[in-house]
C-alpha cells in the first residue's frame, strides 16, 4: 500500500515538471497569480521541449551555404 | 567561425522558445513554425541591423510578432478560429489533469484579445522583463503592466474562480515519506 502511494508520487512527479529552477517570476509575479504564472511556463515549456521539425535545418543550412556561397 | 555562423548558431538555438511564442500568438502549430521560418528568414535578411550584445531573442519575437500582424491584417476578413478548432488540436489525447489544465488555458489564452495575450506570454511565460516586452510590442511599460493586468482578469474568469485550488499538484507531506 505504502509503495503504490510512493509509487504514484514518482509517476506524477515525472509528468509533472517541476519547478523552473530560476523562475522568471520575479516582478510578474506580483502581477500574475502563482499558479497562472506557472501553468503560462509549462505551456510553453512544452512547446519548448519539443524537437524543433527538421524543415528549421535545412533552412538554416540553406543560409549557410548561401554565406559560404557568396 | 564567422561570425554569420555564430549568429546562426544562436538563432538556433533560439528555435525552441520562437515556436513556442509563435504558438502562444496564433495558437495553431503548423502556422506558428511558419511564422518562425519567416522570422528567421527576416532575422537573416536583416541581420546587419541587430546590434551585437542587445537581446536576440527580443529581437526575433519582435520580428515574429510584426510577422504574425501583417498576416493578421491580411486575414482581416477571415474569422480567426472560429470554433476553438486549432486551439483543441493543440492538446492531443490530453491523458490527465495537467494535460487538461493546459489545454483550458491554451483556449482561454487564444480567447483574449492578442495585445493581452502576447504580453501576458512575453513576461510571463518566456522571462522577458517589462521593459524588453514593452520594447517587443513597442508600447511603454505601463501598457504592457495593464495589458497583462487585464489579460490576468479575464482568463481567471475564464478557467473558474476554482482554478487555483486545483491547479497545482499537491499532495499531503505524510504520503511523499513513506517507506519504500
Amino acid at each position: 500500500m505504502g509503495r503504490s502511494v510512493v509509487h504514484a508520487v514518482m509517476i506524477m512527479s515525472d509528468k509533472i515538471k517541476p519547478e523552473p529552477v530560476n523562475p522568471p517570476a520575479g516582478e510578474v509575479g506580483v502581477q500574475v497569480p502563482e499558479w497562472l504564472g506557472n501553468r503560462l511556463r509549462r505551456l510553453f515549456d512544452d512547446v519548448m521541449d519539443e524537437p524543433v521539425p527538421d524543415e528549421f535545418q535545412s533552412l538554416l543550412k540553406q543560409l549557410e551555404e548561401k554565406e559560404r556561397g557568396a | 567561425m564567422t561570425g554569420a555562423d555564430l549568429f546562426l548558431d544562436q538563432i538556433t538555438a533560439l528555435l525552441p522558445a520562437l515556436r513556442a511564442f509563435g504558438r502562444s500568438l496564433c495558437g495553431d502549430p503548423a502556422r506558428a513554425d511558419d511564422l518562425a521560418q519567416d522570422t528567421v528568414l527576416k532575422a537573416w535578411a536583416n541581420r546587419e541591423q541587430f546590434q551585437a550584445g542587445s537581446n536576440l531573442k527580443a529581437w526575433l519575437f519582435t520580428i515574429l510578432r510584426n510577422c504574425y500582424y501583417s498576416e493578421l491584417r491580411h486575414r482581416k476578413f477571415e474569422v480567426e478560429d472560429p470554433d476553438g478548432v486549432n486551439a483543441a488540436r493543440l492538446a492531443i489525447a490530453p491523458d490527465h489533469d495537467a494535460k487538461l489544465q493546459l489545454r483550458d488555458l491554451n483556449r482561454a489564452l487564444q480567447q483574449l484579445p492578442p495585445d493581452q495575450r502576447e504580453a501576458l506570454v512575453l513576461v510571463a511565460a518566456t522571462g522577458l522583463s517589462y521593459e524588453e516586452a514593452a520594447d517587443v510590442c513597442q508600447v511603454a511599460v505601463g501598457t504592457i503592466k495593464s495589458r497583462i493586468a487585464r489579460a490576468r482578469d479575464r482568463l481567471v474568469e475564464l478557467l473558474g474562480a476554482d482554478a487555483a485550488l486545483v491547479g497545482e499538484p499537491s499532495l499531503p507531506e505524510s504520503s511523499i515519506d513513506l517507506p519504500g
